[in-house]
C-alpha cells in the first residue's frame, strides 16, 4: 500500500525567491531546524540533508529539477534505523506563480507503507510555516526545543 | 465507521488570544476568509452560520465545544451546494497550542462518510484561507486571493 503526505501553502513571494529559499543553505539553515542540503542541484546529483552539527540525516539524489518550478528528490533517512530500513521515499516540490503569490505543494510519498511518511507529516508543517514567515517577514519562526520525530 | 477527514497544521507568530479572536471576529474573517463572517454567540450549543457577503447562508451548524482560547468545534452543514447539503453535517475542530512566541493551529474537518464531497471541497479551501490568516497576523495584510468572495460561486 502506498503512503503519502501532501502539504499546500501560499506565500507572498516570487517563484525565484522561493526556489532560492528551498535550495540555498543560508536560507534553509534559518527555517529548517538548522539543516542545509549538500547538493549540486543537477539531475542525478547526490543529495544530503545535513544538520547544524554536521550529522548526515538523510541522503538521496535529484530525480528531476526544473528551476524555479519543480524539484523531485529520492530521499532516505540515515539516522533512525527503523526509518532507514523502510528504504527510499520520494519528495516533490511544485512551485506555481499565482499573481502576487506562489503556491507551494510538497508531496512526500512512498510506494509501500513507510514509517518515514508519518514522521515527515509532523515536520513539514513546522518547516514550511517557518519558510513562509521568513519570506514574508524576513524572520523565520523560532526553532522548537526538540526536533520533531524524523 | 468509514470517514472522510482533512487535517491542516500551521504555526503562526502570534498569541492564542489573538488567533482565537481572528478565527471568529468578522473584522478579521472578512479579510482572510473571502469576505465571509460567522453569525454566532460562541457558547456551547449556540447556532452557528457562515454568512456569504451577498447575504446567502453558506453553512449552518452549532457550537459543539468552546474553550477559549484553546479549542472550539462546530457542526457544519453546507447550505448552498445541493450535493454537499445532502451529505448532512460535518465537524470542524480548531485547536490552538502555544509554543514559545508562536501558536500551533490544527484544523480538522471530518465527516462520518466515505468520499465526502464537502470534505473534498474544504480540503482545497482551508490551505489558502489558513495561509492568508497567517499572513494577516504576521504582516497585517491578508493574501489578495482570499480578500474577495469568488465570482459566480
Amino acid at each position: 500500500m502506498s503512503s503519502n503526505f501532501v502539504y499546500v501553502t501560499y506565500i507572498r513571494t516570487t517563484p525565484e525567491k522561493l526556489w532560492d529559499a528551498l535550495t540555498k543553505p543560508e536560507f534553509t539553515k534559518q527555517y529548517w531546524f538548522g539543516f542545509h542540503q549538500d547538493c549540486e542541484w543537477t539531475k542525478g546529483s547526490s543529495w544530503k540533508l545535513v544538520s547544524g552539527d554536521g550529522m548526515v540525516a538523510d541522503t538521496g539524489e535529484v530525480l528531476e529539477i526544473d528551476p524555479p518550478s519543480r524539484l523531485v528528490l529520492k530521499w532516505r533517512n540515515e539516522f533512525r534505523p527503523e526509518l532507514k530500513a523502510d528504504g527510499y521515499t520520494r519528495c516533490t516540490f511544485a512551485v506555481e506563480r499565482l499573481g502576487e503569490l506562489v503556491k507551494l505543494t510538497i508531496t512526500h510519498e512512498a510506494d509501500d507503507a513507510h514509517k518515514m511518511i508519518a514522521a515527515v507529516s509532523q515536520g513539514w508543517p513546522q518547516i514550511l510555516s517557518s519558510l513562509k514567515s521568513l519570506l514574508e517577514t524576513g524572520h523565520a519562526l523560532p526553532r522548537p526545543d526538540t526536533l520533531p520525530k524524523g | 465507521m468509514s470517514t472522510s477527514k482533512f487535517v491542516y497544521v500551521t504555526y503562526i507568530r502570534t498569541t492564542p488570544e489573538k488567533l482565537f479572536d481572528a478565527l471568529r471576529n468578522p473584522e478579521f474573517t472578512r479579510q482572510f476568509w473571502s469576505e465571509t463572517w460567522q453569525d454566532c454567540e460562541w457558547k456551547k450549543g449556540s447556532p452557528w452560520k457562515l454568512m456569504i457577503p451577498d447575504g446567502r447562508i453558506g453553512d449552518t451548524g452549532e457550537v459543539l465545544e468552546f474553550d477559549a482560547p484553546r479549542r472550539f468545534a462546530v457542526s457544519w452543514q453546507n447550505e448552498f451546494k445541493p450535493e454537499m447539503k445532502a451529505e448532512g453535517p460535518s465537524r470542524a475542530t480548531f485547536e490552538l497550542e502555544p509554543m514559545g512566541d508562536t501558536v500551533k493551529l490544527t484544523v480538522t474537518h471530518e465527516m462520518d462518510r466515505e468520499n465526502s464531497k464537502l470534505i473534498e471541497g474544504v480540503s482545497g479551501g482551508w490551505p489558502p484561507l489558513l495561509a492568508s490568516l497567517k499572513s494577516l497576523l504576521e504582516t497585517g495584510d491578508a493574501l489578495e486571493m482570499t480578500k474577495k468572495w469568488p465570482e459566480g460561486v
